[in-house]
């Protein structure tokens, strides 16, 4: 069949290009100097991983394949959003803790 | 078999969408590289999540015709339109809180009512200068 034809390299043609984009992400998300670089890189490799589940759907012919696709989507936004709070939560903590440890110390030396 | 009219236009307005999609992928992966901080690279990041899957997801709804299939995935872009925008922002709060020396980066304002003067006065200097371009 001429049609399946086309739409399977077409398919296949795109899961190889979306790859190697998702393997330059992750060289972002290893490389970055902060952590909100690395948080981006993961929120973007996500964005990728749900247009290649999309497309399997369409290659394998199994709809459920986009109900998976819409939970990665909820999951992937939780996550950073979850991970986000949690690192200014510990700096915050961090921050007052140094800050006790030096007004105490400027207390013994008075 | 061969293919009638209507089959290609499908496949040719589907491939479009979908090249946009890449498109944009591409130049989002090249600003990530290209700009030299958290708060710039952001911006380029945030295009893809929303227009570049919209533009992907689309022309997979054009392939895959009237079916649940595509009704999932207009969910997935629609639900996409409000989170993007949302973790965009915890992130720069995040960053914004986790820097020590943000004004190296970008200017900073202590008090609002100075950045509001400044913006007023330049757009009395810009009506003026239309003033005057016009006047003459």
């Amino acid at each position: 069949m001429e049609k399946e034809m086309i739409y399977h390299t077409l398919f296949i043609l795109l899961l190889i290009v979306l790859s190697v984009m998702l393997l330059i992400c992750l060289i972002r998300a290893v490389k970055g100097p902060r952590v909100a670089d690395r948080l981006m890189a993961v929120n973007m490799m996500g964005t990728m991983v749900m247009v290649m589940i999309s497309i399997l759907a369409l290659l394998l012919q199994e709809g459920y394949l986009v109900d998976i696709c819409l939970i990665y989507a909820m999951i992937s936004f939780l996550s950073v959003v979850v991970i986000s709070k949690v690192y200014i939560g510990i700096y915050e903590e961090q921050h007052h803790n140094q800050e006790a440890a030096e007004g105490g110390n400027a207390d013994e030396r008075v | 078999m061969l293919m009638n009219a209507f089959e290609w236009i499908r496949l040719i307005v589907g491939c479009l969408f979908i090249l946009t999609g890449m498109v944009i992928f591409f130049t989002e992966l090249f600003g990530v590289f290209h700009f030299e901080y958290v708060l710039n690279r952001m911006h380029a990041a945030a295009m893809g999540d929303t227009l570049g899957i919209s533009a992907c997801l689309i022309g997979l709804m054009i392939f895959s015709g009237l079916n649940f299939t595509t009704l999932k995935m207009f969910l997935i872009i629609v639900f996409l339109w409000f989170a993007s925008p949302v973790s965009s922002h915890v992130l720069s709060r995040l960053e914004a809180a986790t820097n020590d020396n943000l004004s190296a980066h970008c200017e900073i304002y202590e008090d609002l009512e100075v950045l509001e003067r400044e913006l007023a006065a330049a757009k009395e200097d810009k009506n003026t200068e239309m003033k005057e371009a016009s006047a003459s």
